[in-house]
């Protein structure tokens, strides 16, 4: 099995197997496109602390089938999350973000889903100043608007 | 900023990408929802949690209507236009062939080109590309397919005319019989599918552009090279060469969609091709058909046949001529068969009618592939003459009356009988004859007369042959049609039991004496209803050595079945005598002889002379029986006529010729009459007609009451339906048979044209 080295923007060279790291369709397209040069890839939006992390979530899911389409709306609807996901989620909500970020500029869907989900999880079942405190909002609502929205979103309450 | 002459390297392609993602993700345009923003922002912004969940660009909250890309995607379409116009400036010094392969070269170059440019915008196709289309956003596409719709707006449309014309000269190279470069078609033809989208979708592609700019044109030349080439063909060569000129054509064209067209082609072509060799000379080809089967030219009507019968409506007229001249034919055949009168070998007729059939029935098989129209019109054609020719003039029913008599001689002994399987190969072929006949019913009457006499004289070739025929016959006919004819032999069997049970009863009753004078026989009891025989015309007053053995017969019968009548078929019975008298022959001569002529000859064991009403009131013969019976034993000299040469008439006295010489030791007289077999022939005509009453007859009944009420016109029709398998009824005669059953109070007459059964 071939493996590759990917740069951090930090610098720090790091070698994973080729199936890991095309998890990655960008990675996967870009070594479609040039063949594999043998040279490192630069990935200039990923630091090594978030690429560690990145690479460990590619490495457990190197042989997953390949992720379903688009339309797949059930398993993006539900909330939940594997175990082994939910335990490599338990990270600073500072390191959830850049997973977050590095997955969408990766293209890694399943990862991008994963830490979007556990966001929502964050999220569910919070009033709007809960959620404020959960993620350090300030609200630049007026009063007025605050109101506006409310009415206009009634339909999503819990009743 | 898209330089792909040189190659990509990683570097630059994940920093092109980063930069597009950069782009897109750039918060600053976010708020403002417009204007350029920097497209490199180089490195990472690290984002600042906790502010607002908009930053991320993730589209996770509603506020953010808008995504970042619509500048980027303007910028590289504007980029691609440019590309191309410099590309189109460059095809401009490019012609011909080689204007295909400059064609050709930059297509393949922009396509990889596209194919890069795609992964690496792949951040904006995946947002603000998707977004817009979510949207319903017309003219915005992924970005290869971006690079499609340029092409074909800002390349394409320029110059498609003359890649054309240059395909199109090369095509026409080709089927002047020059060689070409075929991959270069295939190509432009690719790359012409390829620029086909879907206006709704634009991740279906569609053949409209392939269909518009490639095929339209290229079927148009086709039409225009094939019209003026069979034109031109037509004039200088013979409709035969025409014929495999055009098949080579065909051929040519559809193996020209395998090498290097797109299969969507295929309809449009082997249609213009078809309509242009085919269609527009159709009555050139339908006029040579007549000439060609004239001729007999198999393999040029086969061609005819393949080339027309691919376009709509090409054979009929062909089906029609075919008919006529299949029945030309069978007429010719038959009045070659006619030219000598009436006295021909029924073989010969059958034989006549088999060989036009088999003819052409090969001929359908061969050269017309056995399509069932064909097949049609050859039956058609074959009805026509087998029960319409000069022979039939007099009457329709001949047909079936020499096919039954050919029969006959079939599976009666002492023909020179053929070889078993032959003997069934002929009977399959009678079949074949038997199909067509429309009175089937008077091959019925004439064959069921033949058996019952090949069953009584004990002269069917074989049984198998027989049961072979009768198993054929059911088939085509069904139950019914045979059922008499298999009870006929079924009598036969019985009888064959019965004469060995009446043997063992005569062991144990006869003493010596009653033995002695016995004469031997056997006996064949045949059922009234099945067997197609009357009772004897004439009185007859059997000898008394016979009385007597019929008469201990009948005792024995009686005794096993009370109360069956038994007749005496005398004219069916035959017997032979033997001549102890003749004293010049060391071993006595046999006579084979009717019962009649041994009625006859007996009478002279008593006297050697008697005289014509003695011999008349003896038998109780009437004359015209006993007047041929007499003539043949005058001419093969039995008897001596006094005064000598005179006929059998009341004047003339009888003597034994003890003189009788012949040269074998059997003599057959048992000849029968001339006259005996024409009035046999009309009987059975007359009695066709009264049965075709009583089938017409039953059959409305049939019809009647299980319908209970129906229109006359109705009954009509469903009475042909019924009875149309054994003969083609004529309307008046079911007209009068309706008004009979009337009469005798089966059905009535109601209002508005009813009849209704009454039960």
């Amino acid at each position: 099995m071939s493996s590759i080295t990917l740069t951090s923007s930090d610098g720090i060279e790091m070698s994973v197997d080729r199936t890991t790291a095309e998890r990655s369709v960008l990675i996967k397209n870009m070594l479609d496109d040039l063949g594999d040069s043998g040279d490192a890839v630069p990935l200039p939006n990923v630091n090594e602390a978030v690429l560690k992390k990145v690479i460990e979530w590619c490495e457990h899911h190197k042989n997953d089938p390949p992720s379903a389409s688009d339309d797949d709306d059930n398993r993006r609807k539900t909330t939940d999350i594997d175990e082994w996901d939910q335990k490599f989620m338990q990270v600073d909500q500072e390191m959830l973000f850049e997973i977050i970020l590095a997955a969408n500029y990766l293209d890694i869907k399943a990862l991008l889903d994963v830490g979007c989900k556990t966001v929502a999880n964050m999220i569910k079942g919070k009033s709007p100043e809960e959620i404020r405190k959960t993620f350090n909002i300030q609200n630049d609502f007026t009063p007025e608007e605050e109101d506006q929205i409310r009415r206009e979103n009634e339909w999503a309450e819990d009743r | 900023m898209l330089n792909l002459d040189g190659g990509i390297d990683m570097k630059a392609y994940m920093g092109l990408y980063t930069a597009v993602h950069n782009f897109c993700t750039s918060q600053k345009a976010v708020s403002t929802g417009q204007g350029l923003q920097q497209g490199q922002r180089g490195g990472v912004s690290p984002p600042t949690v906790g502010s607002s969940t908009t930053q991320y660009g993730l589209g996770l909250t509603w506020m953010q209507a808008h995504l970042l890309g619509e500048e980027l995607y303007k910028l590289l379409g504007e980029y691609l236009s440019r590309h191309l116009s410099d590309v189109f400036d460059k095809s401009q010094t490019h012609t011909e062939e080689g204007l295909l392969g400059f064609y050709i070269r930059e297509w393949e170059r922009y396509t990889t080109a596209a194919k890069y440019v795609n992964h690496i915008f792949k951040y904006l196709n995946r947002h603000w590309v998707k977004r817009e289309i979510d949207e319903g956003k017309k003219n915005v596409y992924d970005v290869y397919t971006l690079h499609l719709v340029r092409w074909k707006d800002d390349f394409f449309e320029n110059v498609h005319e003359k890649v054309m014309d240059a395909v199109l000269s090369l095509i026409e190279k080709q089927r002047n019989g020059e060689t070409i470069e075929q991959s270069q078609i295939k190509s432009i033809v690719d790359s012409f599918v390829s620029l086909g989208l879907d206006e709704n979708d634009s991740s279906k592609s569609t053949l409209d552009v392939y269909r518009k700019y490639f095929q339209d044109p290229f079927i148009d030349a086709t039409k225009v090279y094939y019209e003026n080439e069979s034109r031109q063909f037509v004039a200088e060569n013979s409709v035969v060469e025409y014929m495999k000129k055009a098949e080579a054509r065909l051929d040519e064209e559809k193996a020209r969609v395998g090498l290097y067209l797109h299969p969507d082609v295929t309809k449009g072509l082997t249609d213009t091709c078809l309509a242009v060799l085919v269609t527009a000379h159709s009555t050139l080809l339908r006029d040579e058909f007549q000439v060609l089967l004239d001729n007999e030219r198999q393999e040029d009507l086969a061609r005819m046949y393949r080339l027309l019968s691919r376009i709509k409506d090409g054979l009929d007229p062909l089906r029609t001529t075919f008919e006529n001249h299949v029945r030309r034919a069978g007429l010719a055949a038959v009045e070659k068969v006619a030219t000598d009168g009436e006295n021909f070998e029924p073989k010969l007729y059958v034989d006549a009618l088999l060989q036009v059939h088999t003819r052409y029935q090969n001929l359908v098989d061969d050269a017309f592939n056995g399509e069932s129209e064909f097949v049609r019109s050859l039956d058609n054609a074959c009805r026509e003459f087998v029960n319409r020719n000069r022979i039939c003039k007099t009457s329709s029913s001949k047909s079936p009356e020499l096919l039954a008599k050919y029969t006959d001689s079939l599976l009666k002994k002492g023909s020179k009988s053929a070889e078993e399987s032959e003997l069934e190969e002929m009977l399959v072929q009678i079949m074949t004859v038997f199909k067509y006949i429309e009175d089937k019913d008077v091959f019925q009457k004439f064959y069921s007369k033949n058996l019952a006499k090949r069953l009584v004289h004990v002269s069917s070739v074989s049984d198998d042959a027989e049961t072979s025929m009768i198993s054929k016959l059911k088939e085509a006919c069904g139950f019914e049609y045979t059922n008499k004819l298999q009870r006929m032999f079924q009598d036969m069997q019985i009888s064959k039991d019965l004469n060995n049970n009446y043997k063992d009863w005569q062991d144990k009753v006869l003493d010596d004496d009653d033995r002695k004078r016995m004469a031997d026989a056997h006996f064949q009891i045949l059922g009234t209803g099945f067997w197609p025989l009357n009772a004897p015309t004439t009185p007859f007053l059997a000898p008394p050595e016979i009385v007597k053995t019929a008469e201990r017969f009948q005792k024995f019968y009686f005794d096993k079945h009370n109360g069956r009548k038994l007749t005496w078929l005398w004219q069916l019975c035959k017997g032979e005598i033997k001549a102890n008298y003749i004293k010049n022959a060391k071993v006595p001569y046999t006579f084979q002889v009717s019962t009649y002529q041994m009625g006859i000859l007996l009478l002279f064991n008593e006297t050697d002379t008697l005289t014509y009403s003695e011999i008349e009131k003896a038998t109780t013969l009437t004359n015209e029986i006993l007047d041929p019976n007499l003539s043949i034993l005058l001419k093969a000299k039995v008897l001596i006529a006094n005064p000598e040469g005179a006929k059998p008439e009341p004047s003339t006295a009888f003597t034994l010729n003890y003189n009788f010489k012949n040269k074998k030791v059997k003599v057959n007289l048992n000849i029968q009459i001339k006259s005996e077999q024409k009035v046999e022939a009309d009987d059975t005509h007359k009695t066709i007609e009264e049965d075709r009453k009583l089938l017409l007859q039953s059959a409305i009944v049939r019809i009647m009451k299980s319908r209970k009420k129906m229109k006359h016109v109705q009954l009509v029709q469903e009475v042909i339906q019924q009875v149309k398998s054994r003969f083609p009824p004529k309307i008046p005669d079911i007209k009068k048979n309706i008004e009979a059953l009337m009469e005798k109070d089966y059905i009535e007459r109601m209002d508005g044209d009813e009849i209704s059964y009454i039960a």
